[in-house]
């Protein structure tokens, strides 16, 4: 009766030690770094801010793929696509033949760039959570596909500009805005975000103070409380502004003694341009600015 | 029925494995990308870029359907085991606990973005297998201080500590980033990437040493699973066979949880689908279950990959959708109330 017991233990052993001895010779294949050829020729972005980066720092050449929600520059429509942000499609990737693979350092983008090194792919993953780790990241992109000059010549010109607006912006009064991420339930961008940084670049004053979560869910009487002069909703998916302005305005009736309600001051702006942390970073901060001090705008 | 003979359950089961080659090979061969097997075969690809069809075959596909495999027949004889220890044919693998104390692991390891790596595993991986453990191991004991031989205090531990622990799940996912959120959700719903060589060769050494045990202890399990009462006085160790049967079956669980994630709903159907066709006999229903359990998860992980190309769905919400209506049809079936289905 015992004996199978036995023999059970001594197969696992010997499966055990089989597997070892086996494991040494899969080797895994790699790059043979000590080989001169170190250019990058065929470059693949599984986000939409990378792929804006890529783009923004000229190298349309030497994409070869991109994810599948990078829809920015028009360039991107042509590339072959691998997959959501969400979910990279590895055996896409593969397919691009790439010599760089570009991902996010967040769970699923840092796995995906996992397993392709284990298989002897170059892969980066930069973290872009803040706006300082959008000129990180660009600067290491630049050092990675040898093109340092454009790169810090990119975040320079950024910061110029960032530089620029908020400096006029600066003198005008702090406007208190709730940015809007969900409306049910309702939540909205917390002081511990980039959203809260490009606010405050366009001369805005998150109206939520501290608070544990990065996007708050907030009840009605903390809505009051912010006395949030200006509202703003980035689109959601729902490519018709219009009509998300069109419920914007009905939902926050509701809250029709809140100043921004009472001013009639909500707007609905691009998701796409705010959300995504990249060299659009600009434009995103001038569509908000738009929204906190039209007046500034009105002459242009 | 005919009683079961040592033949003719080797006869099944050489039938069930073939059945089994032949699927895992025509799955290999579906993907997103399309590949040739000649092309694959032409040139082996010592350095990426080289031959991407070989390094699709060979290092994407073929590890990600072995995993499969392995997890389909871990979760299916881990569901036969718990459905005779419980007396309870609502048990899956999850039941005591498993599934929201590897959860929490995870969670846990998403959040605090830990870095490291054990043995080649993810933060991910290890969390989750010492959570799974863990919470099984606590429920283990709180239902031996109910009663020795009642499955209720166990049932209700195993009910109580998951909710308990679910909650957790939602408090830490309600204060973390949204990618982070995410990234926990994709996990929970189940996901299969490919493993290394040596990872694969472990599991399946594990796998099939429980499923081994398992075999050796079914002809108790089949007394087991009318009652405590009438496999003491047949003369059963109960407790002995509990204990082995409830190790072997949580062990197996929660290696195949931190391999793949919480994939539903294979250690339910599969055990009673194998139970319908073929009979309640343990020593036929496990091995029959854990063969049945790859099949049907390799199915169902390449529905993942290619439904939606170039995205892919999380494995457990294809077992769920899937293995729902069919569990559905063979219940029908063979319980001979619905005419039109024959027999």
């Amino acid at each position: 009766m015992m004996n199978r017991w036995w023999l059970l233990l001594l197969l696992i052993l010997s499966w055990l030690a089989a597997g070892f001895v086996l494991s040494r010779s899969f080797n895994t294949p790699h790059f043979n770094n000590s080989a001169a050829d170190n250019s990058v020729n065929r470059i693949v972005s599984t986000a939409p801010n990378l792929t804006e980066i890529l783009f923004a720092l000229g190298l349309d050449e030497k994409i070869t793929a991109v994810s599948s929600d990078s829809d920015y520059p028009h360039g991107t429509a042509k590339k072959q696509k691998t997959g959501t942000f969400w979910q990279p499609n590895i055996e896409a990737i593969i397919a691009a033949k790439p010599d760089l693979v570009l991902t996010l350092a967040f769970q699923q983008q840092a796995d995906i760039a996992h397993r392709l090194n284990r298989m002897g792919y170059k892969t980066i993953s930069v973290n872009i959570e803040t706006v300082g780790d959008l000129f990180d990241a660009i600067e290491t992109i630049g050092t990675a596909v040898g093109c340092n000059a454009a790169a810090k010549g990119l975040v320079s010109g950024i910061k110029e500009r960032l530089h620029n607006v908020s400096n006029e912006l600066s003198v005008m009064e702090k406007v208190k805005v709730l940015y809007v991420v969900q409306r049910q339930p309702l939540r909205v961008a917390g002081t511990d975000t980039f959203i809260n940084e490009l606010i405050e670049y366009a001369g805005g004053q998150n109206a939520i103070g501290k608070t544990i979560h990065k996007y708050p869910p907030i009840g009605a009487e903390t809505v009051y409380a912010s006395g949030a002069e200006v509202i703003i909703e980035p689109t959601m998916g729902q490519k018709d502004p219009g009509q998300q302005q069109q419920s914007a305005i009905r939902y926050w009736q509701k809250f029709a003694a809140l100043p921004a309600v009472k001013n009639n001051r909500i707007y609905v702006i691009d998701g796409d341009v705010v959300a995504r942390l990249g060299p659009r970073i600009c434009l995103a901060v001038e569509t908000i600015a738009h929204c906190l001090q039209p007046q500034l705008f009105e002459n242009r | 029925m005919k009683t079961l003979t040592a033949k003719r359950l080797l006869l099944r089961l050489t039938v069930a494995i073939a059945f089994l080659a032949i699927v895992m090979f025509l799955c290999s061969l579906v993907g997103t990308q399309s590949i040739s097997l000649k092309t694959v075969f032409s040139q082996a690809s010592d350095r990426p870029g080289i031959n991407p069809d070989y390094e699709i075959f060979v290092r994407v596909r073929l590890p990600r359907v072995i995993l499969a495999a392995i997890v389909g027949a871990a979760l299916a004889c881990a569901g036969v085991v718990f459905q005779a220890l419980l007396r309870n044919p609502l048990a899956d693998p999850y039941i005591l606990g498993i599934s929201s104390g590897a959860g929490l692991g995870a969670v846990i390891a998403v959040i605090t973005g830990l870095n490291y790596t054990l043995l080649g595993r993810s933060p991910i991986t290890v969390l989750a297998f010492v959570g799974a453990l863990g919470t099984v191991w606590l429920v283990w004991l709180i239902g031996q201080l109910t009663g020795k031989s009642g499955v209720t205090g166990l049932l209700l531990a195993g009910v109580v500590v998951n909710t308990f622990l679910s909650s957790l799940i939602m408090l830490l996912t309600s204060v973390a980033k949204s990618q982070q959120v995410y990234s926990t959700i994709f996990w929970l719903m189940g996901n299969m990437g490919e493993e290394s060589f040596l990872v694969l060769w472990v599991s399946a050494g594990a796998v099939a040493a429980a499923i081994s045990i398992l075999y050796f202890i079914s002809a108790d399990l089949n007394v087991l699973s009318f009652g405590h009462e009438d496999a003491k006085s047949i003369g059963i160790n109960v407790s002995r066979t509990r204990t082995i049967a409830f190790a072997a079956a949580a062990a197996v669980t929660a290696f195949a949880v931190s391999l793949s994630g919480l994939i539903g709903f294979v250690g339910l159907i599969v055990p009673h689908a194998v139970r319908l066709v073929s009979g309640p006999d343990h020593r036929q229903l496990i091995p029959l279950s854990a063969v049945s359990g790859a099949v049907f998860l390799v199915a169902a992980d390449t529905f993942a990959r290619v439904v939606v190309a170039p995205a892919q769905l999380p494995v457990g919400v294809v077992t769920a959708i899937v293995g729902g209506p069919l569990f559905l049809l063979l219940l029908l079936k063979y319980t001979h109330k619905v005419s039109w289905l024959g027999k």
